[in-house]
């Protein structure tokens, strides 16, 4: 294998490779998904009650509103424009404040607003924002509730929010979309179209290919990962541990992903193989996000020794020590796969391509 | 065949037929479209069974309150619609019922309550949250006792509201996920077939396949007629599997069917176009998944209600997924959707129109 002829071979695929399908696929989607995750599970799936306000004047209540976290506040310039919202579903409720809303209520005097309910909106927000803009009303007088409230929470452990508890699962998708699925693709391609046989009958070997395809995988998936990570501001406590698993993972996938282009003849077989293998690749995933499901069921998946450690890091916290056993588990995954890519190279360079 | 060589009628009949038996041979034969056929027939509807089938729309408040009066509590109940106030005997009975998951918010006032409120001091409440129940809805609750206690004191608001409720109120029959789900199910699925269908075009135009037909007695008209039989013929079929399998067929299943049968059209007409686009199927990808993309936005909008504005009705598919949506989750009837119909009738002969014109210059 020269070192030399890798790197030539490396610049190719980015630079050629970098217009297909795939290359783009490979790189778009999970972090279009992870944006995606983040605007639907952030907000539209945060289970709180979403108010729309159109406020003729200048209400305190505006503000005050915004300020509670229970509820998402939107304003409106207009009635119509707050109906049309509220008639769409983009609020759950909407009031109008008319311009002299703030003196009558401070004055003691009778004020008067109008409400409008979205039909499809759920009972329970219905109350949270009938409650709190009742409350926020009485606030707005200077009355203090006669009541003296403390909290405490039930249980153990901690609410993880969807967003998060996704990450990990687009951070494997990122992993296995780039790591395996560009050089697989790639690899067959060249089979297809026979320009690997024109490849390999120069002094570059099949090693070389096999290198710089598996090098792509492994840069475009780490890249990927990367922004993902800056995006949903995941590093966690232990940025550099997180880094080198993730580092790992990309590694296997590229060794998955050499494995299926070596041995898959045409890029149909080699897409339903992706697709058939796709429920066992993210089944630690799966397993994972749903906790009412017994754990231990994640670890008879290889993807697991990538997830596994992963989730530890960035959610619990983990050290080294934490996760030094599965990590060594990864490794060794990896090391059996890079026997089967050393002796698919053998097979296949005594294969007619 | 007539005496002049021209194919007759039944002659023309039959060469579709051979066609379309040809299609679907080798629309099969493509091991993947074959495999994502059926897998995704069976992905999706697994997909809406493990969809929650109800919502839960009702909040659930576990109350240790002794000296509290039961009709102060079936007060707040009447008050707030949607709150389901239950009594526990004490704080550790409230706190086990919490962990069963009886319910997430629990509150203990104590004894004293009423009186302390009464003589216009402040009544300490204890809240309780279980870990799960997401902290920024915490306030919710303290606002909604906070509130309880200015109710309690007959502390009127002097505000006058008027409410208007927009839409269908659903109150108590929400639609359940699944439910919501099923357009966008559908879409897909329609959309996933006409991959197949463009990917068998492209092949066929690249490897000279279609000319060799046209120069045969075959008629430009009856091949793309032919081909759009196969198309429609594949996607709606499996619609129409995946809407008997899902229960979409509850509401005026005569109707459903005729939306999916015009759905079919369009995104054969949308196929017959994606086959424009490349030599191969990884091109046919590419482009049909650009397409898949803008399709499902509307299907979105009933996903996520308020997330697209209504410049979504410039998609196509929004007749189709609109006709289902208020179909099977609001029970309209032909006279409610008939504009639908019609638009997507219109938007499905005009994409094959487009379609077979530019695939005959393509092939001229």
């Amino acid at each position: 294998m020269s070192l030399r002829r890798v790197a030539v071979l490396l610049f190719k695929e980015f630079t050629q490779g970098s217009k297909s399908f795939m290359f783009i696929f490979a790189l778009v989607v999970p972090i279009v998904l992870s944006l995606a995750i983040m605007l639907v599970f952030g907000n539209l799936f945060s289970g709180k009650p979403k108010l729309g306000i159109a406020d003729a004047g200048h209400s305190d209540l505006v503000p005050a509103a915004s300020a509670v976290d229970a509820l998402i506040v939107k304003e409106y310039d207009s009635e119509d424009q707050l109906k049309q919202a509220v008639e769409n579903g983009a609020v759950d409720a909407g009031v109008v404040l008319p311009a002299d809303f703030d003196q009558l209520v401070k004055a003691g005097e009778k004020a008067s607003l109008s409400a409008y309910v979205w039909g499809e909106s759920l009972l329970k927000n219905r109350v949270i924002v009938g409650v709190a803009m009742a409350f926020l009303i009485r606030d707005l007088t200077g009355l203090e509730a006669p009541v003296d409230i403390t909290t405490g929470l039930v249980g153990e452990g901690e609410s993880v929010p969807w967003e998060e508890r996704l990450l990990p699962v687009v951070l494997l998708m990122a992993t296995v979309l780039g790591g395996s699925m560009v050089p697989s693709t790639s690899l067959v391609e060249e089979k297809q179209k026979r320009t690997l046989r024109g490849l390999i009958i120069t002094p570059t070997t099949l090693a070389d290919v096999f290198a710089a395809k598996g090098l792509v995988g492994v840069i475009l998936s780490y890249v990927v990962v990367l922004v993902i990570l800056v995006l949903n501001g995941g590093f966690g406590s232990q940025p550099v541990l997180l880094l080198l698993v993730l580092g790992l993972g990309t590694v296997m996938s590229a060794f998955f992903g050499l494995l299926l282009g070596a041995f898959l003849k045409d890029v149909d077989t080699l897409f339903a193989v992706l697709k058939g293998t796709g429920i066992l690749l993210y089944a630690p995933a799966i397993v994972y996000l749903f906790p009412e499901l017994p754990q231990w069921i994640g670890r008879l998946f290889p993807t697991y020794y990538l997830i596994g450690p992963v989730i530890e890091i960035s959610q619990r916290g983990a050290t080294w020590s934490d996760v030094a056993l599965d990590v060594f588990i990864l490794l060794g995954l990896i090391l059996l796969m890079l026997v089967g890519v050393i002796l698919a190279v053998r097979w296949l360079s005594r294969q007619e391509i | 065949m007539s005496e002049q060589g021209v194919p007759d009628r039944v002659s023309r009949l039959r060469m579709i037929r051979v066609l379309v038996q040809k299609d679907l041979t080798l629309f099969f034969r493509n091991r993947f479209f074959a495999f994502i056929t059926v897998l995704g027939l069976v992905v999706w509807i697994a997909i809406f069974y493990a969809l929650p089938k109800t919502v839960d729309e009702i909040l659930e408040l576990g109350i240790v309150a002794p000296d509290v009066p039961p009709s102060a509590l079936a007060a707040l109940e009447e008050e707030e619609e949607g709150l389901v106030v239950i009594k526990a005997g004490s704080e550790e009975a409230l706190k086990a019922a919490m962990l069963e998951g009886d319910y997430n918010v629990g509150a203990v006032l104590p004894a004293g309550f009423m009186d302390q409120i009464a003589a216009g001091g402040k009544a300490p409440v204890k809240l309780y949250f279980t870990v799960d129940l997401p902290q920024d809805l915490h306030q919710a609750y303290v606002i909604l006792f906070q509130e309880w206690a200015y109710l309690l004191t007959g502390e009127p608001l002097e505000v006058e509201a008027t409410e208007e409720v927009l839409g269908v109120d659903m109150a108590g029959q929400q639609i359940s996920l699944r439910h919501r789900m099923l357009p966008l199910l559908a879409v897909f699925l329609l959309m996933m077939e006409t991959l197949g269908l463009a990917s068998l075009l492209s092949g066929e135009v690249v490897t000279g396949t279609l000319h060799a037909l046209l120069i045969s007695p075959l008629r430009a008209v009856d091949l793309f007629a032919g081909k759009g039989v196969s198309g429609i013929g594949l996607a709606f079929i499996q619609a129409t599997l995946l809407m008997a399998l899902t229960g979409g067929f509850s509401q005026q299943p005569l109707l459903m069917l005729t939306a999916l049968l015009l759905g079919a059209l369009l995104v054969t007409g949308i196929g017959f176009l994606l086959s424009l686009t490349g030599r191969d199927m990884m091109a046919v990808m590419s482009w049909g998944l650009l397409a898949i993309l803008v399709l499902i936005l509307p299907a979105l909008g009933v996903l996520l209600p308020g997330t697209v504005s209504s410049w979504v009705k410039v998609i196509p598919s929004y007749y189709l997924v609109d006709t289902v949506h208020r179909v099977m989750n609001f029970g309209a009837g032909w006279r409610d959707v008939w504009t639908n119909l019609v638009i997507l009738l219109g938007f499905g002969l005009a994409f094959c129109g487009l379609g077979v014109v530019a695939l005959e210059r393509k092939l001229r």
